[in-house]
């Protein structure tokens, strides 16, 4: 891996279970700095900390679909953050329609996997963020 | 539903989203088997995740609305070897961190199910899904509806996929 084993990544998921897996496949990728958040709504006061604390999010890899703060908005905060327009952001939905994934960039999503995947699927995919 | 095939036609996206996750995130093929209508309740399985499904289908400029619901039914020992291999640890109870994992893989299914409707006439909003758990637990089905029963053979074991439909007419 090219990528610096310990850069800070955020997990956001609703479902334990899937929090998991992911947490597991970055793992497997070579990932070592990974924190969870179970909402978006968990996850912006965690994003907006860690800045404060001068230790900021790196990489986000969030579900679309959760109760109280979908990733859609989740991300619409972060690119509406000076100093996170480019933050790498991650978008997992078990919705496979095109019409989301036009949303989600025009959103300004880094990428985007449609459920299931596999490990190799999201190392592709964070090899392109990264690239 | 009015005629088998619209059924077929109607059950094939989820069939093929089912075997589509097993294959992507458990590693294993689902065989399905013959299809059957299920007359009673009780669920095929230990472990139960239900999610809804509503909206229109279109046809011949006609729209009409529907409702459906899909069921997944696990015995204890295929939901804990499924468990087992999607979180890389070994499951052999019914653990807090395994416990939405059938409401996932609904999730899932019909988040894939939803695209191949799209192509077939129908728009979909998906409901939440929801887990029962317990021997010999029953399952609540909309009035009205056939349910449909396809069993799965899996090397997990088996697991048994309900589908039922209306529409309003």
């Amino acid at each position: 891996m090219t990528l610096k084993a310990d850069i800070k990544i955020l997990i956001v998921d609703d479902m334990t279970t899937m929090r998991k897996i992911i947490k597991n496949m970055l793992t497997q990728i070579g990932f070592t700095n990974i924190t969870e958040a179970d909402d978006g709504a968990v996850a912006w006061p965690m994003i907006q900390n860690a800045i404060k604390e001068g230790s900021p999010y790196e990489f986000i890899v969030s579900d679309w679909n959760m109760p109280q703060m979908s990733g859609l908005d989740l991300l619409k905060n972060v690119r509406a953050t000076e100093g996170l327009e480019k933050l790498p952001f991650l978008m997992i939905t078990a919705e496979a329609e095109q019409g989301n994934v036009v949303i989600a960039v025009k959103a300004g999503v880094s990428n985007f996997i449609v459920k299931p995947f596999s490990p190799q699927v999201l190392k592709e995919k964070i090899d392109k963020i990264f690239k | 539903m009015a005629a088998d095939t619209s059924f077929i036609d109607f059950s094939r996206p989820f069939v093929d989203a089912c075997k589509n996750i097993f294959t992507t995130m458990v590693s294993c093929n689902l065989e399905a088997q013959k299809p059957q209508i299920k007359s009673d309740s009780t669920s095929r399985g230990d472990i139960t995740a239900v999610i809804g499904l509503s909206g229109e289908l279109e046809k011949g400029g006609k729209k009409t609305p529907y409702k459906a619901m899909l069921v997944l039914a696990f015995p204890y020992e295929t939901y804990f070897k499924v468990a087992s291999v999607m979180l890389s640890e070994t499951y052999t109870t019914y653990h807090p961190d395994i416990q939405d994992l059938g409401g996932e893989i609904v999730n899932m299914i019909m988040g894939n199910a939803k695209r191949d409707l799209k192509n077939l006439g129908y728009s979909s909003n998906m409901a939440i899904p929801s887990i029962i758990e317990g021997k010999g637990h029953s399952i609540k089905y909309p009035a009205g509806t056939t349910v449909v029963l396809i069993p799965f053979d899996s090397p997990n074991g088996p697991l048994y996929m309900e589908l039922c439909y209306s529409t309003a007419e």
